[in-house]
């Protein structure tokens, strides 16, 4: 009992030090990119900063379920009163970040670490209206757009109201993935309350929470319903894609950062295009995190550095992905050349991004609009 | 020693896996479904019933009727497979029946989503071999795309079962049915297959078990409302963190598959009484 | 042997049955293997996408991808070949005294036991899997192969139970009695005359249950990673993620074992049925 007592203290002892040789391990969520992302990229950089240590990644899946999951993973840990969590990093979604640090499992590292400072975005403070501040870094941002063929679509719909009127002239030509197959589905629902719901768009996206908002989007609903009868229902973010790049449907609303890896692995058109529409389409940061009792802390904490600086965010994300990077562009800028740099603004400006980049609206409201939609929307 | 304590024991084993590793984790699950903001009650059942009754029933019709083809189809390959006389077709037969049930059902969406689209694989062989013009072609990502993954995967999965069953049968019967000048037909109908019902009715429920935890088909197929239960339960987790009616979604599907299991069990239960 | 003869003078004369028999096999074959052509182009595609019939351009690049160094395919794949090998042993030594039971013996609540088997499958599992994660934790199996094959094994159960207690029932009680009366003690009769009669259906279930295993990612994930890694975790976030090459690829080198696995089980299965003819 005794010697187990020593060991138990001296791992301990150890776990605080600086480990000479640890195993990092980053559990992400999204698509299978991010993992390859931490194995071929991310992970032998950092090996090579500080050698001796390995990373290894996990990855749990894409879109909510695979944060989801990585919650539950935290969950289980916190309710087994384990002292030393299995994850030292993870990635997840900006919507389970709000209740992550509720919940007590993350550590408020961000001062910690030199990079912290470059963040001035305010969706590193809130998530989905939950203080957040301290306990994330982002990884990348990321959009919902239109993709669209420009050989179908002559002149893209610039606003929602603009692409009401192209569906009803085109039917069937735009589709989206209602809302239960993935979250560019969802997005095109909580643009489509930005733009008829008669609510302050800002309101939904910063709160306060009041429950008369949500009397006033039943017409909004109700001229959904109509358009979605009109529109092509796709199976999930992926089958969106599916369905543009194999010429069935003509427009239809995407995850920048997929669309783009859809493009790099050969599986779409070069000639699809993006579009922005007015008023807005949310869009919504990945989050690296760390949990309160990580094995290893201090290492985490260098990884998210690393991961954070602005050499990495340029040539990892901005340049191998074309993903908008997580900290603030004017440090990534610099470290890039402007052909790269220009490649990331091909479709969209960054006036436009700027403009009619959205966030999701505050968890009671995002909710309150899935709700009506299953009730008043579905058919 | 009695029967009854000895059949317990043989039992208790593989019985205690299931309750400590699953009933009792389970049963966290289970109380949940009946509390709704912090009390006791079935607020979860009511809200699960008026969001997703369509859900239930489409999720009860898709299911029994995959079950159905499956059934016919199984019995059909099985059935050929042994009375078939030319050896030549049932050596080919018995080789290209198996192959879907070793891809996983994650892959079995991706490559019938792909395969049945409209501009899919399939459209596509069609129109170049001449059999129908481009105009024709229609996409079957809806119901339709779900019943022929199920069944795609899961036909092998009873045909397996079933031929053994069948192989195994006694062949005095058949050969003298056969030299009375009956048909393969009637062979397979009145003879063989009430002698395999019980396997029959066993691969068949536990292919519908199997279909109704199914996630990945419904969410890689189909695009439609309504959905399947698990595409429900899997959105009120992943949107809403919301267990309570998942839960409640969870045992209703579970409720639909006892009673389907009930059947086959009330019918063993007659035959050894 | 009569079919043998019966065709050796027929093979001169066309055999009109070809054409009905051609035609639905031909069908079959279409129905099974248009689907899998689709897999196994994407798995050496670069580049597909309309209006193009078949891929642009074929090519490698996502093998590499699969089988870099740091990916850890190869390793993930024996430690889901060793997981379902494990399964399988687990799932048919606690199913076969069970099934026995359950078929022939008087148990109360036989219904209801054979229903609870059931619960894993039907009930979803993700709400569960938490709290059997967390129990884990609580007692160390988290991490470990041994955990990852307790998971599986709630799953396979079900096909383990419900098979073999259908194949025990099925062989005839008077088999048994007349081995009992020539003096075979109870453990004799079953291993001589009782096991190698249920055996075909037995080995179906084995099947299912490695195949069950090498399908299984959630349970895996909770309870395996990140120390035992499981290729199907890859599956999953490939497909689900639409990465059509990765996942085909994945599947293709699942097919492996899986196809491996039921021939070795059927050769297996052969001789044990010729040895009783000849017997």
């Amino acid at each position: 009992m005794k010697t187990l007592l020593q060991a138990t203290t001296l791992a301990l002892a150890l776990g605080v030090m600086p480990a000479s040789a640890a195993e990092l391990t980053v559990v992400t969520a999204g698509d299978q990119n991010m993992v390859d992302y931490i194995n071929e990229y991310l992970g032998p950089l950092f090996e090579k900063q500080y050698p001796g240590n390995t990373v290894r990644a996990v990855g749990t899946g894409p879109g909510d379920a695979g944060s989801q999951k990585i919650t539950e993973r935290f969950e289980a840990q916190a309710k087994a009163g384990s002292e030393k969590w299995d994850t030292d990093v993870a990635v997840v979604h900006e919507k389970f970040a709000g209740p992550m640090v509720q919940a007590g499992y993350l550590e408020a590292y961000r001062p910690n670490i030199e990079t912290g400072k470059l963040v001035t975005r305010a969706n590193a403070d809130m998530a989905l209206g939950t203080k957040v501040s301290g306990y994330v870094m982002p990884m990348f941002n990321s959009q919902t757009a239109l993709a669209y063929n420009p050989a179908l679509v002559a002149n893209p719909p610039k606003s929602y109201e603009e692409l009401v009127a192209w569906a009803k002239e085109h039917p069937k030509q735009f589709g989206y993935n209602g809302i239960k197959g993935g979250a560019s589905g969802v997005s095109f629902v909580m643009g489509w309350i930005y733009a008829f719901g008669g609510s302050d768009a800002a309101k939904l996206m910063n709160g306060p929470f009041e429950e008369a908002e949500i009397k006033k989007w039943d017409g909004a609903f109700a001229s959904l319903k109509e358009f979605t009868q009109n529109a092509t229902l796709t199976p999930g973010n992926a089958g969106t894609l599916d369905l543009l790049s194999r010429g069935e449907i003509a427009i239809g609303p995407v995850w920048v950062d997929m669309f783009y890896s859809w493009q790099a692995d050969g599986r779409m058109p070069p000639e699809i295009k993006l579009v922005l529409p007015a008023p807005g389409m949310p869009g919504q940061p990945m989050h690296y995190v760390i949990p309160a009792k990580a094995a290893n802390k201090d290492l985490a904490e260098k990884f998210v550095a690393l991961a954070t600086s602005p050499k990495v965010q340029g040539e990892g994300i901005v340049k191998r992905f074309n993903w908008y990077p997580g900290i603030d562009a004017k440090y990534v800028q610099p470290e890039l050349d402007e052909a790269s740099w220009n490649k990331l603004f091909t479709d969209i400006e960054p006036e436009d991004l700027a403009a009619k980049g959205k966030t999701f609206p505050i968890a009671p409201y995002n909710n309150a609009i899935l709700e009506a939609y299953e009730r008043q929307a579905a058919n | 020693m009695s029967k009854r304590l000895l059949g317990l024991i043989l039992v208790l084993p593989a019985l205690a896996v299931i309750v400590l590793l699953f009933l009792v984790p389970l049963a966290a699950s289970v109380v949940g479904a009946f509390v709704a903001d912090g009390r006791y009650g079935l607020a979860n059942f009511e809200k699960a019933f008026a969001l997703y009754t369509q859900d239930i029933i489409f999720t009860v019709v898709i299911v029994s009727f995959s079950t159905f083809i499956i059934g016919a189809l199984s019995t059909a390959i099985a059935g050929y497979l042994t009375l078939g006389e030319n050896p030549r077709a049932v050596a080919i037969l018995r080789w290209l029946y198996r192959w879907p049930m070793f891809i996983p059902f994650i892959v079995v969406g991706q490559v019938l989503r792909t395969f049945l689209a409209k501009n899919g694989l399939m459209n596509n062989m069609l129109i170049g071999a001449g059999l129908i013009t481009p105009m024709q072609a229609s996409g079957m990502l809806d119901w339709r795309g779900i019943v022929i993954a199920f069944v795609w995967k899961q036909t092998p999965f009873v045909t397996l079962l079933l031929a053994g069953a069948m192989a195994s049968l006694d062949r005095g019967t058949i050969e003298a049915a056969r030299n009375l000048g009956a048909s393969r037909l009637r062979i397979l109908l009145e003879i063989v297959l009430p002698q395999v019902a019980t396997t029959l009715v066993v691969g068949l429920i536990l292919s519908f078990v199997t279909m109704m935890s199914v996630l990945s088909v419904p969410l890689m197929i189909n695009a439609q409302s309504p959905t399947m239960i698990t595409a429900d339960i899997a959105f009120r987790i992943n949107a809403y963190g919301d267990y309570g009616v998942a839960n409640a979604l969870g045992l209703i599907s579970l409720g639909v598959t006892a009673c389907v299991a009930w059947i086959y069990l009330r019918q063993t239960m007659k035959e050894r009484a | 042997m009569t079919a043998l003869t019966h065709s050796a003078p027929s093979r001169l004369r066309f055999d009109l049955w070809w054409l009905p028999r051609g035609i639905l096999l031909g069908l079959l074959a279409f129905a099974i293997f248009g689907p899998l052509a689709n897999l196994l182009l994407w798995a050496v595609t670069e580049r597909w996408y309309f209006p193009h019939t078949l891929p642009l351009e074929y090519g490698f690049s996502f093998w590499a991808r699969v089988f870099s160094p740091r990916g850890n395919a190869m390793e993930s794949l024996t430690n889901s070949v060793i997981v379902a090998i494990l399964a399988v042993a687990v799932s048919l030594a606690l199913a076969i005294p069970a099934g026995y039971a359950l078929a022939r013996l008087k148990l109360p609540l036989r219904g209801l036991i054979l229903l609870v088997f059931m619960i894993p499958q039907a009930f979803p599992n993700l709400p569960v899997y938490v709290n059997v994660a967390r129990l884990f934790y609580e007692i160390g199996l988290n991490g470990t192969i041994a955990g990852v094959v307790l998971v599986h094994v709630t799953h396979g159960l079900v096909f383990a139970v419900w098979i073999a207690t259908a194949a025990f029932a099925a062989i005839d009680v008077e088999l048994e009695q007349a081995a009992r009366s020539i003096g075979a003690g109870p453990l004799q009769t079953f291993r001589d005359v009782t096991l190698p009669l249920a055996m075909p259906g037995l080995m179906a279930s084995a099947i299912f249950v490695f195949l069950e295993s090498l399908d299984e990612f959630t349970g895996s994930y909770f309870v395996g990673a990140p120390d035992v890694n499981m290729l199907p975790l890859l599956l999953y976030n490939a497909g689900a993620g639409g990465n059509y090459q990765v996942a085909s690829i994945t599947a293709l080198l699942l097919l492996i074992p899986s196809v491996g696995f039921m021939l070795v089980v059927e050769r297996f299965l052969k001789a044990d049925v010729l040895s009783r003819v000849g017997r």
